[in-house]
């Protein structure tokens, strides 16, 4: 029997009725295969992640979750010597199929990383940035409407409105994270990829990032990596339990806590390993 | 035997911080040597040429041209930042594109290469560089002693310098600043230039400001490529030689006359400042990129 802490995480997480229908997939991916040089590290990975819900992806260290997360937004093509087989389809589309821009892709496909990475720059240059290298919002009145509209977005526009032009970097680590996720909704993704985003900070800074999680979901699909439990439970809708680089189970996450189907998850879940 | 040993008995302990002592002791005193030897030499050159070049230097130095082994050096100084400035201005572009080529590309087969041949060009004797130019450019291309083949000679040398030091400086930037920039869907040309370059600036004009002061210095490449002149420059590039303080140092401290040696003395004094500026220049913009970096 898994912990009870997590059933009562779910249930305050979830206060509303569950859709009635079906949402639509915006990434679904089948037997992806990846080799990092001739080790394969994520084994016939096939999954999707509805629209406009969050899809959690929990399991030990080492697991593949990262790696398979970011071979949704095509990251993973910046490491020299890795391989992909299978298909994924980001809103319908094969963003491996040859010809496919992975530039394209990763306007539409945000990510957020594990430790905030502002650029050193001001903090409006900072959200900016997406917006001037995919030459969207040319005029400034445009590009300042669209910093602010991110901002407000990631919950950061009233504690940075009066030092738009100060450095990024002067700003708390919280903060810094949340800046970071401003500047990847500036460009208007579709898809919000989050690797353990809260995993360097403090318990208040990671209930923001939470809170803020809850509130995109009614916009994005975010799919997010994460260590930790609770948070998995706590905000999202579905959860991925994987396991030495096999996808072990699926399911919506108040069934994946209180009832796993299968023995590794639930000793996953109560701590037996990892 | 047994009991002399035991009355010189030192318990292990005490041996042991005996042994620290003495290796401590030792350290310091091999740095606190080395370090005098280091700053006396640094010193008495200073001194040396201060203390002569002073005595020389006067308003007129800087008003007036050379004439013949008396007058000012004028010519010289405006000659010296001539070539200088232009052999940066040949040496950069080439130069930081190959350091950018090495750091973002160093696992093309091209680039153990190009590394290679940059090691190369820093070993070799700066005097086979000017030979090199006096045999192309001022014989074979036929401009003669001239602004632009002694550039060109300052351009080769300060080239390594420059692919080196941008090199390391675009190494340094943080891996996730690339991968931030790559996830908002940046293209490798954006993220060397809108992200790599702005970062790595700083120390970019760090292993700028070492070429320059090695270009401010060099005299044997510039022997067989700028000549010599008593006047100041004159907008032509090439068929019309060029004064500089080196050469001024290099022919008239061996001339038998007195203005001639205080001539010497003056531009020995102004080479030696200019390079100490550039140097302290570099280190307050180094440690500013430090702190901007923190």
């Amino acid at each position: 029997m898994p912990d009870l802490d997590f059933r009562a995480a779910v249930t305050r997480a979830r206060p509303a009725a569950q859709p009635a229908a079906e949402p639509a997939e915006a990434v679904a991916t089948r037997e992806v295969n990846f080799y990092y040089g001739s080790r394969q590290v994520l084994f016939d990975i096939t999954l999707t992640a509805p629209e406009r819900e969050i899809l959690a992806l929990i399991g030990p260290s080492g697991c593949g979750k990262s790696t398979f997360l970011r071979t949704l937004n095509r990251m993973n093509d910046t490491i020299p010597n890795t391989r992909l087989t299978g298909v994924v389809r980001v809103e319908g589309e094969d963003i491996y199929a040859p010809g496919a821009d992975p530039i394209a892709l990763r306007r539409r496909v945000g990510l957020i990383f594990q430790r905030s990475n502002p650029f050193p720059f001001s903090i409006r240059d900072n959200v900016a940035y997406g917006l001037k290298v995919n030459g969207l919002a040319k005029r400034k009145a445009d590009r300042d409407a669209a910093v602010e509209r991110s901002l407000q977005l990631a919950g950061l526009w009233d504690e940075v409105k009066d030092r738009l032009d100060t450095p990024a970097h002067a700003l708390s680590g919280g903060q810094q994270q949340r800046l970071c996720i401003a500047r990847a909704l500036a460009i208007e993704p579709r898809i919000l990829l989050m690797d353990e985003p809260a995993s360097a900070l403090d318990p208040i800074a990671t209930s923001r990032i939470e809170e803020l999680a809850l509130e995109l979901k009614t916009r994005y699909t975010i799919i997010i990596v994460t260590h930790n439990l609770q948070q998995a439970a706590r905000i999202s809708d579905r959860t991925a339990f994987f396991l030495s680089g096999r996808l072990v189970e699926t399911a919506p996450t108040q069934q994946l806590f209180t009832n796993p189907g299968r023995k590794e998850t639930e000793d996953y879940l109560t701590g037996r390993f990892g | 035997m047994a009991a002399a040993s035991a009355s010189t008995f030192v318990p292990p302990r005490q041996r042991r911080r005996l042994r620290r002592r003495l290796t401590d002791g030792l350290g310091w005193t091999v740095s606190t040597v080395a370090f005098l030897l280091l700053g006396a030499a640094t010193i008495s050159i200073f001194w040396a040429i201060a203390a002569r070049g002073a005595h020389a230097l006067h308003l007129a130095i800087f008003t007036q041209v050379t004439q013949g082994t008396a007058g000012g050096l004028l010519n010289a100084i405006e000659g010296t930042l001539l070539l200088a400035v232009g052999g940066l201005l040949l040496a950069i572009p080439p130069g930081m594109a190959a350091g950018i080529f090495l750091a973002e590309f160093g696992a093309s087969r091209f680039a153990p290469v190009l590394r290679f041949m940059s090691d190369v060009l820093v070993g070799l004797p700066s005097i086979v560089v000017g030979y090199f130019v006096y045999i192309v450019a001022v014989v074979d291309l036929g401009w003669g002693f001239s602004a632009l083949a002694g550039a060109i000679a300052l351009a080769i040398i300060s080239l390594p310098y420059i692919t080196r030091t941008s090199e390391m400086a675009f190494r340094q930037v943080p891996a996730d600043m690339r991968d931030a920039a790559r996830a908002l869907g940046a293209t490798d040309g954006h993220v060397i230039l809108r992200i790599c370059l702005p970062i790595a600036a700083s120390s970019v004009l760090t292993g700028v400001l070492l070429a320059l002061a090695i270009s401010v210095g060099e005299t044997a490449p510039l022997l067989y490529t700028a000549g010599w002149s008593n006047y100041t420059w004159n907008g032509h590039l090439t068929h019309e030689p060029v004064g500089y303080l080196t050469y001024a140092i290099w022919a008239f401290i061996t001339e038998p006359f007195q203005s001639a040696h205080a001539l010497a003395y003056a531009a020995a004094l102004l080479v030696s400042a200019f390079v100490l500026v550039i140097s302290i220049a570099s280190r307050m913009l180094m440690a500013a990129s430090r702190r901007h970096s923190r």
